[in-house]
């Protein structure tokens, strides 16, 4: 009897939310909702015909969902933008190993989970911009100079809460060791020119205000005020030059990354997905539409911006390390009232 | 006191019961799991710090909502004056700014590089442009929980003064009591139930809140809960800190109501008597409607006209129609359901029973948890439910219940329970035991008591707390993006996203839209406040 009555009520909602059985489908849990993702989903439904089915939410919730729906979970790709993440869905057992080498062949050992459980597809650079007027590039080559003295009030960066700051610090203490990068941390806070406050483009902006000469941002916000059609944005950019640290242990590089599902129901079709994003059309879009910098060496796109940046001396250590130190990073920062 | 049992008090225990689910899912993870040693890493490094920014936050908006609300409230319900129409309705509409889109719009207005400090500088003046304040820190947090939340005590408000029987206040005045003294000594006590309701909603909504505090620079305890949550496996301390937040704040207002309980007002009647209306001559006019345009400036038109002003040059927004659409479906089914809930729920606190009491206290304790520990509590209880089900089922049962509307509108239940309660019990205070003494004792059954005496009373209330429930709904965050169906963006998401990504010219029209399509429910409201009055 209760079988019966339950029964009505599924066939019910299955009316309610009636979908076609025959369509191909992939279901991705993703962190990143950009504009540039609509557009690659749409190329790889084009080329394939598998329909991309969405739920975007921030990396913590995309992990509860996906751990708490357990087996039934109907995610078949989980995305999200910062290795440590990728590493915490990693250790709640969220992915199925993949053999990434088929599709990945481009990418760089460094983006690759050593586990096989995820890879990166776009990578985001952590970098200082300085103001043209004031500093000498000169000055900086490496993150750990920002602890000395002579930056004392003259340093905008955002709150401890950001995960590219908390990333950042865990690569420096896989480099240095946690009692160096405390020292850092509390020097760094030292020279701070105001509380943190705001997003990435609000620190470029206090550059261009006098409020600070060097801040430190993801590459892409000020990419993104340089292709501005807005005069502001640019009269903003123009001021302010970037420079990815060659020094010590290189640039501080963080990933969007992806892995396959554990329980994924439509498994081919999330290799299909990932194959693609990887392909020259997903590249493309996330460097023209995103301004972030390809996974695959040696991509075609069209952002001269973006183009003029590459080449710099990246950090040599695989991302996975940065989950591994994230925890470390947060307490670091807790310590050295790091707001 | 008598505790009589009725329906509505019954059902109200159980329904509040069920929506204190969540919450109890988060206890129960609380208590039950493992602990780590991040709790003592906090006590010894930002646990002040958290605490520090916490009550000055609350307290900035509580002093502010308190003042704007209770003023604007007394002047809609009291005055008559040019414009009185529209301000009824406009002054609700910062309600529907999300908190984090306001302090977005304020922090790029007033720092260093803004519009406004920029001009003074380029004109040889950075003195004057250091002298301008700049939004920011607990007090700018504070300054903006209050510009959008004062709607709350506004709205009960008004409500508590529309419906006050005049000859109190008339009685006073014979007496020879000064208009000052008629008002601080019976007109304010007498709504003062009214204010603790709307208040308790500013300091839990502030309490609970991520995202403006945080780019505001001024951590509170709730980012430190996030913080806690995005370590390793810390779900759990993330819940201990949530509820050890969420009691606090019950704490404070159940010593409130304490406080209250103990010098009890009763009305002998309600709004059937035609109140008089004070009218202002037109200078007088002209004050008070700078006065209730004030807030409207502050909380609605400066921040939302940056952003407007931003979004001049750059693309617009993607899929702002379908968020609509999802938007106001799933804000007006759950309006419905939580003045249904939030009906039952007064009736249970009014009973007396220890169960009904206690029921409506817990559901709306959920509120001041911070919106992502309350989703994840939801979604502990549906995995809990899931397996109940597949025993009944005998099997895997065939539907994942998380993935269903049915279960974010649960979530946004659970999670404004507080404040669906909230207005309909203010509304039934008004209600006293002896007024449905009299009516029995004339030998009227319960069903006449409800229908002709408490609902005509009440009426007002319950619209409120349906329109408090639609607007939060609109604005609603995490619960959202975590138990949403595939590919169902509402406006707050997209709202969300695009700020998120720090393009707020884009996050500016979702947000407008947001605060437009509550404009009707607000009329709606004003509408049926007047009717009341009017009887």
């Amino acid at each position: 009897m209760t079988r019966l009555f339950l029964s009505a009520i599924i066939a019910f909602s299955a009316m309610a939310c009636s979908q076609p059985t025959e369509r191909e489908v992939v279901n991705v849990y993703s962190a990143r909702h950009y504009d540039s993702d609509e557009v690659v989903y749409a190329r790889f439904t084009e080329a394939t015909g598998i329909e991309v089915d969405l739920i975007e939410a921030s990396g913590d919730l995309l992990i509860q969902r996906v751990q708490s729906d357990g087996d039934r979970s109907p995610a078949d790709v989980i995305i999200t933008v910062d290795a440590s993440r990728l590493q915490r869905a990693e250790e709640a057992g969220l992915f199925a190993q993949t053999d990434f080498s088929s599709f990945a062949s481009g990418v760089s050992d460094r983006f690759i989970d050593p586990d096989g459980y995820w890879l990166g597809f776009t990578l985001r650079t952590r970098v200082i911009a300085y103001a043209e007027d004031r500093v000498d590039p000169a000055e900086i080559t490496s993150y750990m100079d920002l602890a000395d003295a002579r930056w004392q009030g003259r340093i905008c960066i955002r709150s401890s809460d950001n995960a590219y700051n908390q990333s950042l610090l865990a690569s420096i203490i896989a480099h240095h060791g946690e009692e160096t990068a405390e020292a850092w941390a509390r020097s760094v806070v030292a020279n701070f020119a105001r509380p943190p406050q705001g997003g990435d483009t609000d620190q470029l902006r206090a550059i261009a205000a006098g409020e600070c000469d060097v801040a430190v941002v993801n590459h892409y916000y000020y990419v993104r005020l340089a292709n501005s059609s807005n005069q502001e944005d640019l009269d903003v950019a123009d001021g302010i030059g970037l420079i990815f640290p060659a020094g010590e242990h290189g640039t501080h590089v963080n990933i969007s990354g992806a892995g396959i599902a554990a329980n994924a129901p439509n498994r081919e079709n999330a290799e299909a997905l990932i194959g693609f994003l990887l392909s020259e059309a997903g590249q493309s879009a996330y460097v023209e539409l995103a301004n972030e910098f390809p996974a695959i060496d040696g991509t075609q796109f069209d952002n001269p911006t973006v183009r003029s940046l590459m080449g710099f001396q990246a950090d040599t250590l695989n991302v996975s390390t940065l989950g591994d130190n994230a925890e470390a990073a947060r307490r670091v920062f807790d310590r050295a009232g790091w707001p | 006191m008598t505790a009589h049992k009725s329906g509505p008090a019954i059902f109200g225990s159980l329904a509040a019961l069920v929506a204190a689910g969540p919450i109890l899912a988060v206890a129960w993870v609380a208590i039950s799991a493992p602990w780590g040693d991040y709790l003592i890493h906090l006590m010894h490094t930002r646990l002040t710090g958290y605490v520090l920014n916490t009550i000055i936050v609350t307290s900035t908006a509580m002093l502010l909502a308190g003042i704007i609300g209770t003023a604007t409230g007394w002047m809609i319900a009291r005055l008559d004056f040019a414009g009185r129409g529209i301000f009824a309705w406009a002054l609700a509409l910062p309600l529907a700014v999300p908190a984090y889109v306001a302090a977005y719009g304020w922090l790029d207005l007033t720092q260093s590089a803004g519009p406004l400090q920029t001009p003074l500088r380029e004109a040889g003046l950075p003195a004057l442009a250091h002298l301008l304040p700049v939004i920011r820190g607990p007090f700018g947090a504070g300054f903006v929980f209050a510009i959008t939340l004062y709607p709350y005590v506004y709205l009960i408000a008004r409500q508590a003064f529309a419906e006050q029987h005049p000859d109190m206040q008339n009685a006073a005045r014979t007496l020879g009591a000064s208009r000052w003294r008629t008002l601080t000594g019976v007109t304010l006590p007498l709504v003062r139930p009214a204010l603790a309701a709307g208040l308790a909603l500013v300091a839990m909504e502030s309490i609970a809140d991520f995202g403006a505090v945080s780019h505001l620079g001024a951590p509170t305890l709730t980012v430190g809960v996030v913080r806690a949550w995005a370590g390793a496996g810390s779900v759990p301390d993330a819940a201990r800190l949530a509820v050890v937040l969420a009691f606090f704040a019950y704490l404070a207002f159940a010593l409130e109501r304490q406080s209250r309980a103990r010098a009890r007002f009763g009305q002998t009647s309600g709004g059937y008597r035609q109140l008089q209306r004070l009218r202002l001559s037109s200078w007088q006019s002209g004050v008070a409607a700078i006065f209730c345009g004030i807030p409207i400036l502050l909380g609605l038109a400066i921040p939302l006209g940056r952003l407007l002003y931003l979004a001049l040059t750059e693309p617009t927004a993607r899929g702002v129609m379908d968020g609509l659409t999802n938007s106001l479906g799933l804000a007006s089914i759950t309006a419905i359901l939580a003045a249904v809930l939030g009906l039952g729920a007064a009736y249970a606190i009014r009973s007396g029973t220890p169960l009904g009491v206690l029921s409506a206290r817990l559901a709306s304790l959920g509120y001041a948890a911070p919106g992502a520990v309350a989703a994840v509590g939801a979604l502990v209880l549906f995995a809990a439910l899931q397996t109940v089900m597949d025993g009944i089922w005998g099997g895997r049962f065939p539907v994942l219940l998380s993935a269903t509307a049915g279960a974010l509108v649960f979530a946004y239940l659970s999670r404004f329970a507080a404040v669906a309660i909230a207005p309909c019990e203010a509304a039934l205070t008004q209600v006293t035991h002896r007024l449905d003494e009299a009516a029995k004792t004339l030998g009227a059954p319960s069903r006449r008591i409800l229908t002709e005496i408490h609902w005509p009373l009440i009426l007002g209330g319950v619209g409120i707390a349906a329109l408090m429930v639609f607007v939060e709904v609109m604005k609603e965050l995490p619960a959202t993006m975590i138990l949403r169906p595939f590919n169902t963006d509402t406006l707050a998401v997209i709202a969300h996203n695009y700020a998120a990504d720090e393009r707020l010219g884009q996050a500016a029209l979702p947000s407008l839209i947001i605060v437009l399509a509550t404009i009707p429910a607000m009329i709606l409201a004003a509408r049926s406040l007047t009717r009341g009055a009017d009887r």
